[in-house]
């Protein structure tokens, strides 16, 4: 008997080798980690040559363009710019390692101390969208679903579409023009109305959950009041997408027999679709919303800019625009870690959800 | 689960419209200010000459003397009371006043004002770069700059130099007077304090910075043992709007109350607004249209002088101009000592002319280049000088991004730009204009826009030198009227069409704010009706 073979259990012999379920689960968790070690050292280096490669000068983002020879020479060297490319790689991806993503060349902040404060306000950004996305898309995708062909199915394919068609930033500037500027009803830039800032100690750094969690309600109304013009805009965006998804996924399962013998059982029209038909799709939607949620960081860009959202997009932006790298490619490094962070949660959610993955 | 989807949407929007008594107006003693952070990378002195920054530290540190911006020729005091120079204009001596406290509450000493001048030299970062002109280094600056006695500080220059040009300097925000024994207690790795000054503020000003979260907002809180007249703000705050469309949306809701950076569009818009002022203040620089110098094309006179007439300025100066620049044709700036009376229309559009000057020269069917614009904000006017020059004999191919970079390496054709200063001084704008002391690619004297094109005159160069020292203001007047006359007729690499101007937005009610040439507008006489 070689020491690879198992019995019918998939055991293996005893003292030999751990059981081939184990091994396999082990060889999986392995699989992802070296995965997950050359996907983040692939978007390492491709941020970082492309950073240097572009034809912007990181001296004149610290300088400005009126710099003397002496100043220009002097920053110059600092930023070890004199040092060939791999040995400038070599040292970006050695620090990385240490937890350190370095300074913002312009800020002289250390990134990783940016990142903390802006992050949150993305996040908090996101999830509000994500919340309209779904809140919208997948009722909207169930009635289409429900109503195929009918006058209602069309206008939730126009709806929808028109979210996505429509640039965000124009929707955004129009969104602002009626809610805020004719109708006053939200607050127009920032997270939080200009008086209540600094009011409430960032412990999460999430708004809406510091502020409830010290009971400051004139605070959180006014960051409710902010953040609802931005998520709506950003969420609708994707709507479109959410709601066909769920269209089709719920008209296949509503033309699965099960459903029919189950209205033939004489179940309400309601319970056929929510116990039944929704319940199947759960897992799908789930890839779904997954894949939402890392396209609203990016989609996040241009929204947080119309409406001074601090946030991560606005932060790549401005390190883009200043020819900042270091906070180019920490930014870009820290999306690359939420959509690995996500991957891994939704292949976590599977198993919850879909009993044949465990 | 459709009722219960129905109720949270009720909810939210309860939640909401619980704040929908909103306010018409910013609080009476609050200012507002709207604007771009972007460039805005630390509040160290040292380490800041662009404009908003500029204006956010005027309100901080109080520099030794001021310039305010209805006067910009007159010298008035500040924290120095009065000064003087010695016989043969090397020393300048500066009494300081004793009431004057840091927001630590240690008082301002000439020892500070030392500290503060010799520590921007030997940092060497952008802040020194109209100081240094005089010949300070981080070798001799402490020779040089001392203090007397607790309220007595004297300044050595190096070589003489006008005096009023020094007190210019002085006057800037990159000067402003920092508490020495703050920063160096917080000072590491010899930084002078620099990290700590970065997010930090410990100057005597008006006002003290409470919160800073870059690309979101900086919060200046009124200094209670500020020296001079309490400001009727209490508080100031500086938001990243960076959207001028929401800009213009929030001015006029009265939830901001001055505004900069807006387009043009938004300008015209708010322009009818009676709850809305605009100021638009001339700026110390050219919107200018550079012709490199080592193309053997553009080296030639006659078509440097077929680009004077290749542009239709005229159809631009009211529409895509009119808040930023209005029409202007000589190096030195509308107004300032030496500047001449027909500077506004020099250069007419002539596409005749053009093409025969072109045919002159050798192009008798007209003359292929590469256009780039510096950045993205000149793209509408090059665009209007690409069309109006294709009339008279030029193909311009325009490539839009951001050359700036390549502006500094002499690595373009055709460029368009503009430039800004600081020292409200032709001899500030005369630097850039007219100064190459090195033609050579290794001299890399970027600063000099002159050499950017390649271009060089001994006696432009001898003029210059000349304006730096000259103390007579007739006699210097008489040297900027010549640098402008040779200027002009050596057919110039760097074609002038309009003077800048940066726009200012405010509401009607906000009384005593006023954008400023040299960008140190101070907040603590601002007042709201």
């Amino acid at each position: 008997m070689s020491v690879a073979e198992t019995d019918i259990y998939g055991n293996s012999p005893q003292g030999e080798l751990p059981p081939s379920h184990v091994r396999r689960r082990f060889g999986r968790a392995a699989g992802r980690v070296v995965s997950i070690v050359t996907t983040l050292l692939g978007l390492l280096a491709l941020t970082f040559f492309m950073g240097r490669l572009l034809p912007a000068d990181p001296v004149l983002a610290i300088t400005g363009p009126e710099v003397s020879k002496e100043v220009y020479d002097r920053v110059y060297m600092q930023l070890g710019l004199d040092q060939p490319v791999w040995i400038q790689f070599l040292n970006y991806v050695g620090n990385v390692l240490q937890g350190d993503l370095g300074t913002s060349a312009i800020s002289g902040q250390p990134i990783i101390k940016d990142l903390l404060t802006i992050f949150p306000a993305t996040i908090e950004l996101a999830f509000a969208a994500l919340l309209v996305g779904i809140g919208l898309g997948v009722p909207l995708g169930i009635v289409a679903a429900v109503n195929r062909g009918k006058l209602i199915d069309h206008v939730a394919r126009i709806v929808g579409l028109a979210g996505s068609s429509v640039p965000s930033f124009w929707l955004g500037l129009m969104a602002l023009f009626v809610f805020y500027g004719l109708l006053r009803w939200v607050g127009a830039s920032g997270r939080v109305d200009v008086f209540y800032e600094g009011l409430v100690t960032p412990v999460t750094g999430f708004l809406l959950f510091d502020s409830a969690l010290r009971g400051e309600w004139d605070v959180f109304r006014s960051a409710l009041n902010h953040i609802v013009l931005p998520a709506t805009v950003l969420g609708y965006f994707s709507v479109a997408y959410i709601s066909r998804m769920t269209r089709s996924f719920m008209l296949e399962q509503l033309s699965q027999e099960y459903i029919v013998t189950a209205r033939a059982k004489g179940l309400s029209k309601g319970k056929v679709i929510w116990r039944h038909a929704f319940r199947n799709i759960r897992v799908q939607l789930l890839t779904i919303v997954a894949l939402t949620f890392g396209g609203l960081l990016d989609g996040a860009v241009l929204v947080e800019t119309v409406f001074s959202w601090p946030g991560l997009g606005q932060y790549l932006t401005r390190g883009l625009q200043m020819n900042d790298m270091n906070v180019v490619m920490g930014a870009v490094l820290l999306i690359g870690l939420v959509f690995l962070t996500i991957n891994f949660i939704s292949d976590i959610l599977y198993r919850i959800f879909d009993p044949r993955t465990r | 689960m459709i009722r219960n989807l129905l109720a949270a949407g009720a909810l939210a929007v309860g939640l909401c419209s619980g704040t929908v008594a909103v306010r018409a107006e910013t609080p009476p003693n609050m200012l507002v200010i709207g604007t771009n952070l972007t460039g805005i990378r630390t509040f160290d002195p040292a380490d800041n000459n662009a404009r908003t920054a500029s204006e956010l530290l005027t309100n901080v540190y109080d520099t030794l003397v001021m310039i305010t911006a209805d006067d910009l020729q007159t010298i008035k005091p500040m924290l120095a009371t009065e000064w003087s120079a010695s016989a043969d204009g090397k020393l300048i001596t500066l009494k300081l006043r004793d009431d004057a406290v840091f927001q630590s509450g240690n008082p301002v000493t000439a020892e500070d004002a030392a500290w503060t001048l010799q520590r921007v030299i030997k940092l060497g970062r952008v802040g020194s770069t109209d100081f240094a002109l005089w010949g300070f280094t981080p070798e001799n600056v402490d020779q040089l700059i001392r203090a007397v006695d607790a309220h007595t500080l004297e300044i050595e220059l190096p070589e003489v130099v006008n005096l009023d040009l020094v007190l210019y300097s002085l006057a800037g925000a990159s000067l402003g007077i920092i508490n020495m024994k703050t920063a160096m207690e917080q000072e590491a790795n010899g930084d002078l304090g620099g990290e700590w000054l970065s997010a930090n503020t410990a100057g005597s000003g008006p006002f003290h910075l409470s919160q800073w979260r870059p690309n979101d907002i900086a919060m200046f809180d009124a200094q209670e043992n500020y020296w001079g007249d309490a400001p009727a703000m209490r508080r100031v705050a500086v938001r990243h709007i960076p959207e001028s469309g929401n800009l213009r949306l929030q001015l006029q809701a009265g939830d901001v109350d001055v505004g900069h950076y807006l387009a043009a569009g938004d300008l015209e818009a708010l322009e009818s607004d009676e709850n809305i002022v605009i100021e638009n203040v001339p700026g110390l620089g050219f919107y200018y249209i550079a012709l490199n110098q080592k193309d053997p094309d553009l080296s030639k006179p006659l078509v440097r002088r077929a680009f004077q007439h290749a542009f239709d300025w005229e159809a631009i100066a009211d529409n895509i101009m009119k808040y930023t620049g209005f029409p202007w044709q000589s190096m030195i700036p509308k107004g300032m000592p030496g500047a001449p009376e027909d500077g506004t229309s020099r250069h007419s559009y002539d596409p005749e002319l053009s093409r025969k000057l072109l045919a002159e020269a050798g192009y008798p069917d007209g003359l292929k280049k590469v256009l780039n614009p510096a950045g993205a904000n000149h793209l509408a006017w090059t665009e209007a000088l690409q069309a109006s020059a294709r009339k008279a004999g030029f193909d311009l191919e325009l490539v839009p991004g951001e050359f700036t970079p390549a502006f500094r390496e002499r690595n373009f054709q055709v460029l368009t730009g503009n430039s800004g200063a600081r020292l409200p001084d032709p001899f500030a704008v005369a630097t850039q204009y007219a100064y190459n002391p090195d033609n050579s690619d290794e001299a890399r004297l970027a600063s000099y826009y002159l050499w950017r094109v390649g271009m060089q005159s001994e006696e432009l160069n001898a003029l210059v030198d000349q304006s730096m020292k000259e103390t007579d203001p007739a006699a210097r007047a008489g040297l900027f009227s010549k640098m402008d006359e040779i200027f002009s007729g050596m057919d110039p690499a760097l074609v002038i069409f309009f003077q800048r101007t940066d726009p200012y937005v405010m509401r009607a009610n906000v009384k005593g704010y006023s954008g400023h040439t040299t960008w140190s507008t101070r907040w603590h006489t601002v007042t709201k009706e």
